[in-house]
């Protein structure tokens, strides 16, 4: 045999198979139950949604099984509940009592949410990855969620002292991490991603984002007199406006300029969004490796950008008909309500469906939302992926054992969950 | 052998995984009376598998994934033929690719958690202000007053509006001092009546609305906007003893505790869902607004109580009500923290006072009162 031809053996494809429409029909009928439930049902349709992009997602010729049940995950949650009653309740006392403790005890628990979030991060990940069965053998996860947690809040940290520059470095690290104690049965992961070839893809944007912040600061430091604005706001007297117009009379157009700046920057950010998801899921992506298997991805940019735009089209239909059909919903209020005298029930109905109404449309953009560019970054990531050195996936041996499904309970109950 | 005209399949191809390495066996399957035979190329045996033991794995539309159930050897045979995959169907119990069962179950889910909401927000009207009620009294005596404290600072820091030259608390300066004895004749007279098992602390603040404040442990602030509004001092002590009946209900505790039970249900088993944060705020808001709608009503009927006691006038907290009350307020209802006005005047006038009443304080007094905040 040729070394091509070896080569040429080695490779695989990654495709998906998912009807989008079967997607449509799954999200938007688990939308109106999680509004009949109040959000109990979120674990029948996380589960269902992981169960149709891993059963749809081919690689070299098997697709991956999702195995992990609804139960499980509601199981994971009441741990969750029953680990958090206690520190809830033990800060609500330290916060009655308000000595030393107690005052700390707000900082104190920013800092172990924090870390308890991060922790859980990886906890819910041990558990997605068991869950994930390709050819009869699972995927698990070894190392200690409280080593990730201690160094995803020290990145963070860094990270913000660096105003964001250090993200890439941050990624990389903590992904290493995690990839490092990744299997695939006995085949061992790594991360091969260079957090400088993020930063330096990602470093346009950055200063995109940053340089128009950059001229507001420098604005105000350079046109405001900022001693005499101090005196005149800490003197109590009734011209206060008086006097900062007369010490610093460039004070309003610093103040306008600085908010131009700062909106161009959110306006910016929104623009620049769907390139920044293409950058890191490319580097993402073409970073994975099990033992030979080397991922690789030729993602593009302008189709998360056809994504966007599909969500944004699609948003606007469903504003117009939001728009249509908040017309009964407020009549109904209104009428509920009408004449000034109404009854407690009647302002309650009223109340109810003006809830109703609101609830409605914040599901349904969230949908909308996931339906188009969730299911598109999954559907263009794994179509852009391109395998190779497969041929080890011949000879995997079984390894690892099922974790538990408190991580995504302890997810779940501090709102830091993804997939 | 089949009994039906159209012979069913009784083998057919297949892939299989053992579970132990991630090789791929293409596999011939037989159908068995019992179960499966699954053979590779060669006629090897690689698996039997019971009928009642297969149970059917996420795989997509068109491949039937099977496995066996329980089994902690994830072993996996896939069945692309979609005839061959009918007669495995007919065979095995635990098939079910029309996805009756599932949905079964998911209706039960959907019906069980539909009940449980509605338990939970009967928890949240009726149970938690009865435990908050419970609990409240329990609370002993010297935590409350510590809680009161930290209040006490807040409410201070937030109140004062430092007014140049002139202190927060009435009562202090020379002039104020007749006003301040005043005060003290009215609350001592009151909380002789009230018998608390705590010392109260009333003073008067200068803030300009026409209104008292009770805080945990006994602290009640009175405005001096209520002291300028009042006719006579029976007005002025009616409202003392409304802020009395919520130190002695322990409202300002008890709504802690509602806060936080109503926090835990609401935001810890329900509600995350997108918009899901909208409704836990409303319900919150409802059900606060309901739960201090009561303890006023509560607080209106020991104040009346507590002025007839100490032979004062129990109509005088309507009197003053319907003074700062004024016409009905605006906004939702069930937003109010208060009752409407009409209605708690109306409930106090059934109050009476069983024979004469003695004023407070004598036309002297009352003068010093109304100069309290005088500086």
């Amino acid at each position: 045999m040729t070394i091509e031809a070896s080569e040429a053996a080695s490779t695989a494809a990654v495709r998906f198979l998912g009807a989008r429409k079967a997607y449509w029909w799954l999200l938007a009928r688990g939308a109106l139950l999680l509004m009949v439930t109040l959000g109990i049902y979120r674990f029948w349709l996380n589960t269902d949604v992981r169960r149709f992009l891993w059963a749809n997602t081919e690689i070299d010729g098997e697709c991956l099984e999702y195995n992990g049940t609804p139960i499980e995950l509601l199981i994971g949650f009441l741990a969750a509940v029953a680990i958090l009653i206690p520190v809830y309740a033990g800060f609500f006392i330290a916060a009655l009592d308000l000595g030393t403790l107690g005052e700390m005890s707000g900082l104190l628990g920013i800092a172990l949410l924090g870390l308890a979030g991060q922790y859980a991060i990886y906890r819910a990940r041990s558990y997605r990855l068991t869950r994930t069965v390709y050819r009869g053998l699972r995927f698990h996860q070894t190392g200690s969620a409280a080593v990730y947690a201690l160094r995803a809040i020290l990145w963070w940290t860094v990270t913000a002292a660096t105003i964001g520059l250090a993200y890439p470095f941050q990624l990389a690290s903590l992904e290493r991490y995690k990839m490092r104690h990744t299997y695939y049965g006995d085949l061992p992961g790594r991360f091969a991603g260079a957090g400088w070839r993020l930063f330096l893809r990602g470093l346009p944007l950055w200063l995109l984002l940053v340089a128009p912040l950059a001229l507001a600061v420098s604005a105000l430091l350079e046109m405001v007199d900022w001693a005499a604005l101090g005196d005149a706001l800490s003197a109590e007297t009734e011209d206060a406006m008086a006097r900062i117009a007369e010490t610093n009379p460039d004070l309003p157009t610093a103040i306008v300029f600085a908010i131009l700046m700062v909106v161009g920057s959110i306006a910016l950010a929104l623009l620049l969004l769907p390139a920044y998801r293409a950058i890191m899921l490319r580097w993402w992506l073409s970073g994975l490796r099990f033992g030979d298997v080397t991922l690789t991805s030729r993602l593009l940019m302008r189709r998360v950008y056809g994504a966007y735009l599909r969500f944004l089209g699609l948003a606007l239909l469903f504003t117009v008909a939001l728009g249509v059909g908040s017309i009964p919903v407020l009549w109904i209020a209104g009428a509920l309500t009408a004449g000034g005298d109404s009854s407690i029930a009647a302002e309650a109905a009223a109340a109810l469906v003006l809830l109703g109404g609101y609830v409605t449309a914040a599901l349904g953009y969230s949908t909308l939302y996931r339906a188009t560019v969730g299911y598109a970054l999954w559907q263009l990531s794994t179509e852009s992926l391109h395998l190779s050195g497969v041929t080890v996936l011949e000879q995997v041996k079984a390894q690892g054992q099922p974790s538990s499904a408190l991580g995504e309970g302890l997810a779940d109950t501090l709102r830091v969950s993804g997939y | 052998m089949t009994t039906t005209d159209i012979p069913a399949p009784t083998s057919g191809p297949g892939v299989f995984f053992d579970g132990r390495t991630s090789a791929r066996h293409d596999v011939t399957v037989t159908l068995g009376a019992n179960g499966l035979q699954i053979a590779d190329g060669t006629g090897r045996t690689l698996a039997d598998w019971p009928y009642d033991a297969i149970e059917e794995l996420n795989a997509p539309a068109q491949v039937l994934r099977l496995g066996r159930r329980h089994d902690s050897v994830l072993a996996r045979l896939e069945v692309l033929d979609e005839a061959f995959a009918d007669a495995i169907d007919i065979r095995a119990e635990g098939i079910d690719r029309t996805g009756a069962i599932h949905r079964r179950q998911r209706s039960h889910v959907i019906g069980w958690t539909i009940l449980a909401t509605v338990a939970l927000v009967a928890v949240s009207y009726w149970a938690i202000p009865a435990i908050a009620d419970r609990v409240g009294q329990a609370v002993p005596a010297a935590v409350e007053r510590r809680l009161g404290d930290a209040v006490n600072m807040q409410v201070r820091s937030q109140l004062d509006t430092h007014q140049a030259g002139a202190a927060f608390d009435c009562g202090t300066g020379a002039h104020e001092q007749p006003g301040r004895a005043a005060l003290d004749k009215m609350i001592k007279r009151l909380e002789s009546g009230a018998a608390l098992g705590m010392p109260l602390r009333a003073g008067v603040v200068r803030r300009p609305e026409a209104n008292a404040i009770a805080l945990p442990g006994g602290q009640i602030y009175v405005f001096q906007g209520l002291i300028d509004k009042a006719d006579n001092p029976d007005e002025v002590a009616g409202v003392i003893a409304h802020e009395i009946g919520h130190v002695a209900h322990r409202d300002n505790t008890k709504s802690m505790l509602q806060g936080a039970g109503l926090s835990f249900l609401f935001g810890m088993l329900l509600g995350d869902f997108v918009g899901g944060g909208a409704v836990v705020v409303a319900a919150k808001a409802v059900l606060q607004s309901t739960y201090s709608r009561e303890s006023e009503t509560a607080a209106d009927r020991y104040g009346a109580g507590l002025m007839k006691k100490v032979q004062g006038d129990p109509q005088a907290l309507g009197a003053m009500l319907a003074k700062i009350g004024g016409a009905t307020e605006p906004g939702m209802k069930i937003l109010l923290d208060h009752p409407d006005t009409k209605a708690r005047v109306a409930a106090i006038s059934r109050i009476a006072a069983d024979g004469p009443t003695i004023p407070f304080l004598d036309p002297a007094e009352w003068a010093a009162l109304k100069r309290i905040c005088a500086g």
